[in-house]
């Protein structure tokens, strides 16, 4: 058996395929803190004085990413506020709004918890099973996304954030990139990146510090540094085609360890040439319901809202 | 040889051969060991781990869909 190779200790809790090294408990928590930390730096995704603002689900990536952030705070380097999104999923949610609320207590940081419900009048469940009866066909996961950026970025305006982290991991982030080429969908494949950049001011930027941890040390990480989290799976997740790209990455990787962070590289690669041929500058104008920004006449939430209502 | 299983709070006695390890129990189980982490005796070990008799294996999972 292998001994950690930063500090000799027997007893260790990883081999990363990767990169062949092996890691203790203490070692791992360390490293993994110092990549983010190093991450945020080489991206630039916080400068000094933010106010951040951390989209907290309560489940492992987001409170791993609240815990790295405080330490920024900590050092008073950033202000950090924490929101969760209660979508209103019955029997799922509850539990991810107490232990984010314990994780936000813990730390002593400021916590927000809004619902779909009050922005919207509906909660997901009610929008699904209305959905249902005019037998529309999205799933779930659109309208909960399409809603959950719309709130982020209305809270975030409203306690003058400057900027919104997400707890996106590397799997989510290959996923993200496999899926719109598969899907063709060239406007959004060159939009993703460790950091939003909107022209529009209206727009908060949005940062995701975990972008290049593989989601299972998110899960180490989580249950090594004894964090509360919320490990459960959402009812509604079953087969979205996300859900059917990310099992087949994840099954690649078995026997190719190095697939995500290859995928990722690539990408970053080829982005700026991507951007370059597809760039448009598009004319956002307001949406005429909320005054949120829109490409159209309507955002995609109000085009859903209307429509209801109607 | 016994050994008590711990699945989201689910305690088990199971009986294992002797020399297997934390990746054999798994795969008994069918669970995909990358999407879990497993403590022994209340320590998290990696896959290669040989359990031994009268140990408490407890398998957390970290990797849901969605
Ligand atoms: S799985 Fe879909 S419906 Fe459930 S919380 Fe995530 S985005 Fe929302
Ligand atoms: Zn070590
Ligand atoms: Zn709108």
């Amino acid at each position: 058996m292998k001994n950690c190779s930063k500090c000799g200790n027997p007893q260790i809790i990883i081999k990363k395929k990767h990169s062949g090294q092996s890691l203790c408990r203490e070692c791992f928590i360390e490293s993994t803190r110092e990549k983010v930390l190093k991450d945020i730096r080489k991206y630039k995704l916080i400068e000094k004085g933010d106010k951040v603002l951390m989209a907290l689900s309560g489940g492992k990536d987001s409170v791993m990413a609240l815990n790295i952030l405080n330490s920024l705070c900590e050092r008073n380097i950033i202000d950090l506020v924490a929101v969760t999104i209660d979508e209103g999923i019955k029997g799922y949610r509850e539990d991810g709004i107490r232990i984010a609320t314990e994780n936000a207590e813990i730390l002593g940081i400021e916590h927000k918890v809004v619902s779909f419900k009050q922005y919207f009048g509906r909660t997901l469940d009610e929008i699904m099973s209305e959905s249902q009866k005019n037998a529309e066909l999205r799933h779930a996961c659109t309208y909960c996304g399409v809603f959950r950026r719309w709130i982020l970025n209305r809270v975030a305006l409203e306690e003058g954030a400057t900027k919104i982290a997400t707890g996106h991991n590397l799997d989510d982030e290959t996923q993200s990139i496999l899926m719109n080429y598969l899907e063709g969908n060239m406007h959004n494949l060159v939009r993703i990146g460790p950091k939003s950049e909107s022209q529009d001011k209206r727009f908060t930027v949005k940062i995701k510090p975990l972008r290049e941890i593989p989601e299972r040390e998110v899960g180490l990480y989580a249950v090594a540094a004894d964090l509360k989290v919320h490990l459960a799976g959402c009812p509604y997740a079953g087969d979205s085609f996300r859900r059917e790209v990310g099992n087949f990455i994840k099954s690649l990787s078995l026997k190719h360890p190095t697939i995500m962070y290859s995928t990722l590289r690539g990408f970053e690669r080829i982005k700026p040439l991507l951007k370059r041929e597809l760039s448009s500058k598009v004319e956002r104008g307001v949406c005429r319901r909320c005054g949120e920004p829109a490409s159209g006449d309507l955002c995609k939430a109000c085009t859903f809202i209307e429509k209801w209502d109607k | 040889m016994k050994i008590k299983v711990i699945i989201n709070e689910e305690k088990e006695i199971k009986e294992i051969s002797e020399g297997n390890t934390i990746k054999d129990l798994l795969k008994i189980l069918e669970i995909p060991s990358e999407t879990v982490v497993v403590k022994r005796n209340e320590f998290i070990v990696i896959e290669e781990e040989i359990i031994k008799e009268g140990d408490t294996i407890e398998i957390i999972k970290v990797i849901y869909g969605g």
